[in-house]
C-alpha cells in the first residue's frame, strides 16, 4: 500500500519527515474509515458507541509509527491512527464495529476496548489512566527477562491526565525507571468540560518534571511536528532516558461519542490554531510542496475506499457471537471455576 | 429486486426513540450509501439517519413528527442483488424476546414500524379493579396500620420441616402416621432426629404389609378427617319397614329402604349434598348413592346409580349384584366412584350408633344401627307397646351443611322410611 | 521446631522466589532489612536481590504493574500492607485482572496477598475481611487459609495458578497459630475441609473463625452435642459438595464469617444449602457475621464488634432449640 505514496512522491521534492507519507496514508485510511464508521452507525448497523480521533489523527499515528515488534503500545479511544501505524489490521476494527464473532474480542467486548496483548496491543479497559501501571509492568517483566531495547509508550488526554491512576501510574514509572512513554493530548474537552474546569497548571507538560520525566510539547495538528517530537521521545526512553512525557494539543472535531453533536464547542475555540484540521493541513502541505500531486492523491484515496469497504463487507457478513455457544468461564483455570448453582 | 429496511438507529447508549425532524427523500429517489436521508432528534442532538445501501427509496413508513423505537423500520430501500447480498448474515437465528434491538439487516422480516405514543400506560400499571377488594374492619387487624398480628415462633407441634418432610416423602408417611410421636424440639415440634428415632423404635416390632384395600381405605379416611365433620341422629321405628319388606319378593334388606328414601329426601333437597371446593358449592347431576360393604380386611363402597328414579324392587336386584361382586373383588374403578353420598349399615355388626366418616369426595354418610325391640309409650292407649327402633345417624361436612339442615334431611329420610310401601 | 501462620507464608514465598523464576515480590516496605509490616518478607530481599521489590505507596499502580507483568509471563505476588488499603486497586483487581481472560484470552496470573481480619486495637481502617467483595466479581479466585499449613500449601498453589488470585491472610493467625513442621500433603485449591466431625449441626466457616468455630464445638461436645466444623478454605470457588455433605449428616447449619454482615459468604453458602440441599434441612439456616458498623478501635468494643465463642454458641443453641 506505500507503493502509492512513494510513486507519488517519487518526482517530489523531500518529505520534512521519512515517515511522512506513510503516516498520512494511515491518517487519510483513518479518517475514511471513521466516516464510514459514523455512517453506518447512523444507520443502525454498529453495536455499541462510535468514539472517534477526528481532529488527532496526526498525534495518534505518530504513537503507532515508532514502535516495533517487542514494544508494548496501550492506545485510548481516538488512537484509531496509532493502531493502524502499529500493524492491527483493518478488518479486525470492522469486526468488533459490526459484531462478527471472529473479532479479536469475540463480542466480549466492544469497539475501542479492542486490544491483542501477544501482538503488544493492550486491550484499554473504560478507567481513565489505568492501562499506565499496565504497561510499566509489562516493561518491568521485559527488563527482568532480559530483553532490551523495548520501549512502551500509552496515551492519555488532559481530562484522563486527571485521575488518581494516571498520577500513581506516571509516578511508579519513574520509580522504576522503565522506557515509557506516556502522550497526553489535549483536545479541549473532556467529554463536554474544557480545559479550566480540568486542570490549574498552566501547562500539563509542566507536570513533567514533577514526575521526573523529560517533557515535550507539539502542535498536534502539525504532522510533521508529531513525528518529530514523538520519535525523539520514542528514541529516548528507548535509550535509557527516563519516562517521556509528550504534551499535544488540538481541538476535538467530533462529539465525544457519535451520539454527540458537541454543540457545547465554543465558536471561539473553533479558531483557535490547534482547531486545524491535521488531516486537511497535511494534505495542503503535500500539495503544495509537491510531494505528491492530484492524481496520485486521488488514486490514493480510490484504493483506501475499496480497502474500508473490503473490510467493512467482510465483517458484514461474518457470523455473529451466540449465546448458547458461549463459553461462560471467566478464568483459564477451568476446574476452579465456580459452580453457581 | 431484494428490499433493504431502513431503520431507526441506537443513537447513544440511553437512547430508546426518537423523533423524526425530516424525511429528505421520498419513494422513487435514488439514494447513494450512507446518504442522509432523515434527521431525527433525541434528548441529545439531531442527526442524520444514513441509508444501508445504494439503491432507490422503496417505501417510507415514517411520519415527521413521529416517534420511533430504536429498530423500528422506518422505510426501505430496493437494492442491487450485489448490496443486498451484504445483509445475508450467516448468522444463526438470536434467541427471541428481551433481546436488545436487533442489528438491521440480520432478519429477513424486520418489524413494522412500531410508532410509540407520549403518556402511554406503564408496563407496571396496576389494574386496581382486578385486585380482590380488602376486607374492612376485619378482627386480624390489631394495629392502626391494619398489619397482621406476627407470632413470635412459627415453628410449634404443626410444623414439619424441609428435612422431615422429605424424609416422610421418602417413607411415604404422613402426618397421621407421626401423630405418636411427641416432639422434642421449640412448641412440641417433631424434628429429624424424634423421626428417626421413632422409625427406629418400631423397627423390632412385627409389623407386615396391610393389604391394597386397607391402604386404600386408610388414605381414603385421613383425607376425609381433614374435614370438620358431624353427625346428628334419630330414632325411627323400623316395624312398617320390615312389614313391607315380608310382602316383597325379593327381600330387600332394610338399608337399602334408607337408601331409597335418601335419595328421595335429596332429590328434594339437593344442597344438603353439595361439596365445597374452592368457595364454589358443586352439586352432582346425578343422585348416585353408595353401599358401604364389608369386603375382607376393609371396606368397599359400590355406587348405585339414579336411585331416585329406580324403584326399590330395582335396586335390590342392582345391590345384589354389586355386594356380590364387592365380596369377590371384582368391582371396577366406575362402580365405586361418583357417588354423592353413601349409606353404612352398621348396624350388621351388631352395633347401635356410631359417628361414621363420610368418602373424602362426599359430603354425607346415613349411617344405620341394629334394630332392636324397645318398649314404646303409646300416648293414645297410654301403655307401653312393644315396637322394632334403630338409630339413623347423618354424618356430615359441617362447611357444606349445618346440624338444622342435616337434621331436616334426616327427618325427610325417616318421614319417607314411614311409608315404606311408596319406595 | 514449630512453625507459625506467618512463617509459613515466609516459608512459601520462599520456596516460590527459589523453584520458579518468574516470581518477584512486590509491595510497600517489603524489601531491605525491614522485611515488611509483618516481616513476612524478612530476609528475603537480600536472599533475592531485584526480586523483593518495594514500590511507592501505590495500590492501584502496584496491581497494574503486576498485571502488566504477568501477561508478559511473569508470576508476580502483590503484598497489600492491610487488605483494607486495597480498596485503592479495587478497578485494577476487578475491572482489569479479573476481565483480562475473559476479554483477551491472555491469562494474568497475580497473587494478591491482604494481611486481613481484625486484632485488638487496629480500627476500622486495619482490620477488613474483603472476601466477599472480591468473590462477587468474576474472574477472581478468592483464598482464605485458616491453618498453618494451608498458608503455606495454598500460597504454593495459588502462584501456580493462571488467574487472578486474592490470597486472604488472618493477621491475627500470624503469631498465634502455630504448627509443628511445614506440611508435606496439601488438599488442593477448592477443597473445603471437615476439620471437627459432628452430628448435630454444621458451622460453616472460614479464615480465623474456623478457630472459635472449634472453640464452641469442643464446649458443647461436653454436654454431649456434637458440632461439624467445616473450613471453607477457597471462598470462590466455593465448595458446595463438602457443605451439602455435612449438612446431611447434621441438619443444622450455622455459617459464621467476620466479615459485615450484608451479603457476602455466609449469606452465599446459606443461598446455597437453600437452594439445593432444602430437603437437608431440620432448622432454618442462620448466619453470624460482625455487626454492621466500622469495625471498632477499642478492644472492648472489637470483641463485641465480630462474632466470638460466647456469640456463637448463643446462636448455635438457638438453632438447636428450634
Amino acid at each position: 500500500m506505500l507503493q502509492t505514496a512513494e510513486r507519488g512522491a517519487s518526482k517530489s521534492k523531500k518529505a520534512p519527515h521519512k515517515k511522512y507519507l506513510e503516516a498520512f496514508r494511515i491518517m487519510l485510511q483513518t479518517r475514511v474509515f471513521e466516516e464510514k464508521l459514523a455512517s453506518l452507525y447512523r444507520g443502525g448497523m454498529i453495536t455499541g458507541g462510535v468514539y472517534l480521533g477526528k481532529g488527532q489523527e496526526a498525534v495518534s499515528v505518530a504513537c503507532g509509527l515508532f514502535l516495533q515488534k517487542g514494544d508494548v503500545f496501550a492506545p485510548l479511544i481516538r488512537d484509531q491512527a496509532g493502531r493502524s501505524a502499529f500493524g492491527e489490521p483493518l478488518l479486525d476494527v470492522a469486526r468488533t464495529y459490526l459484531g462478527s464473532r471472529q473479532g479479536p474480542m469475540r463480542g466480549r467486548d466492544g469497539n475501542i476496548h479492542r486490544g491483542c496483548p501477544k501482538a503488544g496491543q493492550l486491550a484499554m479497559i473504560s478507567h481513565l489512566g489505568a492501562m499506565i501501571s499496565v504497561v510499566v509492568g509489562k516493561l518491568l517483566a521485559k527488563r527482568m527477562k532480559g530483553e532490551k531495547g523495548f520501549v512502551g509508550l500509552t496515551t492519555i488526554g488532559e481530562g484522563g491526565m486527571q485521575t488518581g491512576a494516571t498520577h500513581e501510574g506516571m509516578n511508579i514509572a519513574a520509580v522504576e525507571r522503565v522506557p515509557l512513554v506516556v502522550v497526553a493530548t489535549n483536545n479541549h474537552y473532556a467529554y463536554s468540560t474544557p480545559n479550566d474546569r480540568q486542570f490549574g497548571c498552566a501547562d500539563l507538560v509542566d507536570r513533567a518534571k514533577g514526575y521526573g520525566y523529560e517533557g515535550s510539547s507539539v502542535d498536534g495538528t502539525d504532522l510533521a511536528a508529531c513525528l518529530e517530537v514523538i520519535s525523539a521521545a520514542v528514541k529516548r526512553a528507548r535509550a535509557g532516558r527516563p519516562p517521556q512525557l509528550v504534551v499535544a494539543s488540538t481541538l476535538r472535531l467530533a462529539g465525544h461519542g457519535e451520539h454527540d453533536d458537541a454543540s457545547y464547542v465554543t465558536d471561539d475555540i473553533r479558531r483557535e490554531p490547534f482547531a486545524q484540521d491535521a488531516l486537511q493541513r497535511t494534505e495542503q502541505f503535500i500539495l503544495e510542496q509537491e510531494l505528491m500531486d492530484r492524481e496520485a492523491l486521488q488514486q490514493m484515496r480510490v484504493e483506501i475506499a475499496a480497502e474500508v469497504d473490503e473490510a467493512v463487507a467482510t465483517a458484514q457478513q461474518e457470523d455473529t457471537p451466540v449465546g448458547s455457544e458461549e463459553d461462560w468461564c471467566a478464568i483459564s483455570t477451568r476446574e476452579l471455576a465456580d459452580q453457581i448453582p | 429486486m431484494p428490499k433493504i429496511p431502513i431503520t431507526m438507529p441506537q443513537l447513544g447508549e440511553s437512547m430508546a426513540e426518537a423523533t423524526i425532524v425530516a424525511i429528505k427523500v421520498q419513494p422513487g429517489d435514488k439514494v447513494s450509501a450512507d446518504q442522509e436521508i432523515i434527521e431525527v432528534e433525541t434528548d441529545k442532538a439531531v442527526m442524520g439517519v444514513t441509508t444501508p445501501c445504494a439503491g432507490e427509496i422503496a417505501k417510507i413508513d415514517a411520519e415527521v413528527k413521529g416517534t420511533y423505537a430504536v429498530g423500528s423500520v422506518l422505510g426501505y430501500v430496493e437494492a442491487s442483488e450485489a448490496d443486498a447480498a451484504r445483509f445475508q448474515k450467516r448468522a444463526p437465528e438470536p434467541p427471541k424476546g428481551d433481546m436488545a434491538q436487533e442489528v438491521p439487516g440480520r432478519e429477513e422480516e424486520s418489524a413494522k414500524a412500531v410508532k410509540t405514543e407520549n403518556g402511554s400506560g406503564s408496563h407496571f400499571q396496576v389494574d386496581e379493579a382486578g385486585l380482590p377488594p380488602v376486607a374492612a374492619g376485619s378482627h386480624f387487624q390489631v394495629d392502626a396500620a391494619g398489619v397482621l398480628p406476627v407470632p413470635a415462633g412459627t415453628k410449634g407441634a404443626g410444623y414439619l420441616s424441609p428435612r422431615v418432610r422429605a424424609r416422610m416423602l421418602e417413607l411415604q408417611l404422613t402426618q397421621a402416621d407421626l401423630a405418636g410421636i411427641a416432639g422434642s424440639g421449640n412448641a412440641g415440634r417433631v424434628t429429624i432426629k424424634d423421626l428417626e428415632n421413632f422409625l427406629g423404635g418400631i423397627e423390632g416390632q412385627p409389623a407386615e404389609k396391610p393389604s391394597a384395600i386397607r391402604t386404600g381405605v386408610a388414605d381414603a379416611m385421613r383425607r376425609s378427617w381433614t374435614r370438620p365433620l358431624a353427625t346428628v341422629g334419630l330414632s325411627i321405628c323400623l316395624d312398617p319397614v320390615l312389614e313391607d319388606r315380608a310382602k316383597r319378593d325379593p327381600k330387600p334388606g332394610p338399608a337399602l329402604y334408607a337408601l331409597r328414601a335418601l335419595a328421595l329426601a335429596l332429590a328434594e333437597q339437593p344442597n344438603a349434598a353439595a361439596r365445597l371446593i374452592g368457595g364454589r358449592a358443586i352439586r352432582s347431576e346425578s343422585i348416585d348413592i353408595g353401599v358401604a360393604v364389608e369386603a375382607q380386611d376393609g371396606i368397599m363402597v359400590p355406587v348405585i346409580r339414579n336411585a331416585d328414579k329406580t324403584s326399590l324392587a330395582d335396586l335390590t336386584g342392582r345391590y345384589t349384584e354389586l355386594v356380590d361382586l364387592a365380596r369377590r373383588r371384582r368391582l371396577t374403578g366406575d362402580m365405586t366412584s361418583g357417588g354423592i353420598a353413601s349409606i353404612s349399615n352398621f348396624g350388621t355388626f351388631g352395633l347401635e350408633w356410631g359417628t361414621p366418616i363420610p368418602l373424602p369426595d362426599q359430603t354425607l354418610l346415613l349411617g344405620m344401627g341394629m334394630g332392636k325391640k324397645v318398649p314404646w309409650w303409646n300416648e293414645t292407649k297410654s301403655e307401653f307397646v312393644p315396637r322394632t327402633e334403630a338409630q339413623l345417624t347423618l354424618s356430615f361436612d359441617h362447611r357444606s351443611l349445618d346440624g338444622g339442615g342435616a337434621g331436616r334431611l334426616l327427618k325427610r329420610v325417616v318421614e319417607l322410611l314411614g311409608e315404606p310401601s311408596k319406595l | 521446631m514449630s512453625v507459625t501462620y506467618l512463617e509459613a507464608i515466609r516459608e512459601a514465598q520462599t520456596y516460590l522466589l527459589r523453584e520458579d523464576k518468574r516470581v518477584f515480590i512486590y509491595g510497600q516496605d517489603i524489601a531491605g532489612k525491614f522485611g515488611g509490616a509483618f516481616k513476612a518478607t524478612k530476609g528475603l530481599a537480600e536472599q533475592f536481590p531485584g526480586r523483593v521489590l518495594n514500590t511507592p505507596i501505590s495500590e492501584d499502580a502496584m496491581v497494574g504493574t503486576a498485571i502488566g507483568a504477568a501477561m508478559e509471563g511473569m508470576r508476580p505476588i502483590v503484598e497489600m500492607q492491610f487488605a483494607d488499603f486495597s480498596s485503592i486497586a479495587l478497578n485494577q483487581i476487578l475491572n482489569n485482572a479479573g476481565t483480562q481472560y475473559w476479554r483477551t484470552q491472555v491469562p494474568c496470573p497475580i497473587t494478591i496477598r491482604l494481611p486481613s481480619g481484625g486484632t485488638k486495637g487496629s480500627g476500622p481502617f486495619h482490620s477488613q475481611s474483603m472476601e466477599g467483595i472480591y468473590s462477587h466479581y468474576p474472574g477472581l479466585v478468592v483464598l482464605t487459609p485458616a491453618t498453618v499449613e494451608d498458608a503455606y500449601t495454598m500460597l504454593i498453589d495459588a502462584v501456580a495458578i493462571d488467574d487472578p488470585v486474592i490470597y486472604c491472610e488472618h493477621k491475627y493467625l500470624y503469631y498465634h497459630l502455630k504448627a509443628d513442621a511445614l506440611p508435606k500433603d496439601r488438599l488442593p485449591i477448592g477443597k473445603a475441609r471437615v476439620v471437627r466431625p459432628g452430628r448435630d449441626l454444621s458451622i460453616v466457616t472460614n479464615s480465623a473463625m474456623v478457630h472459635e468455630a472449634l472453640a464452641v464445638a469442643q464446649q458443647f461436645s461436653a454436654d454431649g452435642i456434637e458440632i461439624e466444623v467445616v473450613d471453607l478454605r477457597s471462598v470462590k470457588p466455593l465448595d458446595t459438595d463438602t457443605v451439602l455433605a455435612s449438612v446431611a449428616r447434621t441438619g443444622r447449619l450455622l455459617c459464621v464469617g467476620e466479615a459485615f454482615p450484608w451479603g457476602g459468604v455466609t449469606a452465599e453458602v446459606i443461598a446455597r444449602v437453600t437452594t439445593e440441599g432444602f430437603h437437608l434441612l431440620d432448622a432454618a439456616p442462620a448466619r453470624i457475621n460482625a455487626k454492621d458498623t466500622p469495625i471498632p478501635y477499642h478492644p472492648n468494643l472489637w470483641s463485641e464488634h465480630r462474632p466470638n465463642a460466647k456469640t456463637i454458641a448463643a446462636k448455635v443453641r438457638q438453632v438447636l432449640a428450634e
